[in-house]
């Protein structure tokens, strides 16, 4: 083994070491200028957030945070989960990843037609996307997309990664697996383009959508990879195979989802799952909506009570009542349930069950939040 | 899923309940949407008025 013995390493015409080595406890000190904090624009990609649940069979944002499945006459059972993995899983359980977002069918997708897809998404908040450093309107600045996935049965599958502002713009990608249930890592670097715009709002900025399936109204055997164009619904990608779609209990796990400004991938950026939680509030929040107090006045009263959210949300939320936990002379028949609202905004919202008489009075349910893109 | 909606009913204080202008309410989950533009909830809901739906009248 051959090896470079040196004190330092700078460049040719400079005046200060990029590179320092230390003898004494074998280490350097490095002046990395791309090697940031808070790289990835992907929120929850190590999937170990999932405050709706760990396991549903709805479509939509419904287990894991910040991902979205979007599915169109499959004609089967699609379950998507937070899937634990463990030492078996070859290369991200090394990597430190315990989680990943797994779809499985209940059965072979059937009466498949040009209107069938199922899609897995992912937006990025169109503010923290132009301003993250990226010139997306330069073909020399670029951005790289990395994920682990592993799929049943492999095949060739599609991506793309979009700029949602003025005129949609698209850039379609493939990525195959080395084999069936072969974790596989994948990267893909894409440059800007003058026809891609991103407003600094809190809308949506970028979208990366996973086709795992797209009938032929959504595909079509032109569409170019690995290039921008401006998007249409029926060019999104590639005719695609139905290979795994139709091979029976399919099941198809991604994790490690990380897109970076550069031109190469760097190591995943694990958060203490806190800060990864927290980041997720910004989009939905679940909580418990509790209020109690005396009221005097009669039946049909309501009296609010301010719930704080943790964090600011992107935009005003919708409120969605879940399980009651205690309801203690409330009006059902009355409000949403029973439960009042008033005044949401994105740092908070009054709560108010509905009191069905004088008396004590108690509400206590289960509510989320959603502000989600 | 294909939702529908329904004026909702808030609930001012001394002022009783009024139809709000604010929010409305999406009947299959019980979900109350405000009217805020960047929410996509409101975005879905004012695509189904624009193809020709109508809320239903709050209780």
């Amino acid at each position: 083994m051959s090896q470079i013995n040196v004190d330092a390493i700078r460049a040719s015409n400079g005046t200060g070491d990029a590179i320092s080595l230390t003898a004494s406890d074998k280490t350097c000190t490095a002046n990395i200028t791309n090697n940031l904090s808070n790289r990835n624009l992907i929120i929850n990609g190590s999937m170990n957030v999932a405050q709706r649940g760990t396991s549903s069979t709805s479509g939509g944002y419904a287990s894991v945070d910040r991902f979205k499945v979007v599915d169109n006459n499959t004609n089967v059972t699609i379950t998507q989960s937070q899937h634990a993995l463990t030492s078996s899983d070859t290369g991200p359980w090394a990597k430190g990843f315990r989680n990943s977002w797994k779809q499985e069918l209940s059965a072979a997708g059937n009466g498949l037609d040009g209107t069938s897809y199922l899609y897995l998404t992912h937006f990025v908040e169109a503010q923290n996307a132009a301003c993250s450093g990226w010139d997306f309107t330069s073909a020399s600045s670029y951005i790289t997309l990395s994920f682990w996935f592993k799929a049943s049965t492999n095949q060739t599958f599609y991506g793309r990664l979009a700029t949602v502002d003025a005129t949609t713009q698209n850039y379609p990608f493939s990525f195959t697996a080395t084999g069936n249930d072969t974790w596989t890592k994948i990267t893909k670097t894409i440059p800007g383009n003058s026809n891609c715009n991103i407003v600094n709002d809190h809308g949506a900025g970028l979208k990366l959508e996973i086709s795992l399936y797209a009938g032929a109204d959504r595909t079509d055997s032109g569409v170019s990879l690995n290039t921008w164009a401006a998007y249409a619904s029926a060019t999104r990608t590639p005719d695609i195979a139905n290979t795994w779609i139709t091979a029976g209990t399919s099941s198809f796990e991604i994790t490690g989802v990380q897109l970076e400004v550069g031109d190469y991938a760097t190591d995943f950026e694990h958060l203490p799952y806190g800060v990864e939680l927290d980041r997720c509030k910004r989009y939905f929040i679940a909580d418990i909506a509790d209020r109690y107090w005396y009221n005097g006045e009669g039946a049909n009263v309501y009296d609010y009570q301010l719930i704080s959210f943790p964090t600011t949300m992107r935009d005003t939320p919708d409120i969605t009542f879940g399980t009651d936990i205690t309801m203690t002379n409330v009006n059902t028949s009355g409000g949403t349930n029973g439960h009042g609202t008033y005044a949401i905004t994105t740092t908070g919202w009054n709560y108010s069950p509905l009191a069905s008489a004088t008396g004590n009075i108690t509400g206590k349910v289960n509510y989320t939040a959603s502000a989600e893109l | 899923m294909v939702y529908t909606y329904k004026k909702y009913t808030e609930h001012r204080g001394s002022a009783g309940a009024v139809v709000s202008t604010n929010y409305v309410l999406r009947k299959e989950d019980n979900t109350i949407i405000p009217f805020s533009e960047g929410n996509t909830s409101y975005q879905e809901y004012k695509a189904w008025l624009a193809a020709g739906n109508t809320p239903e009248e709050a209780d």
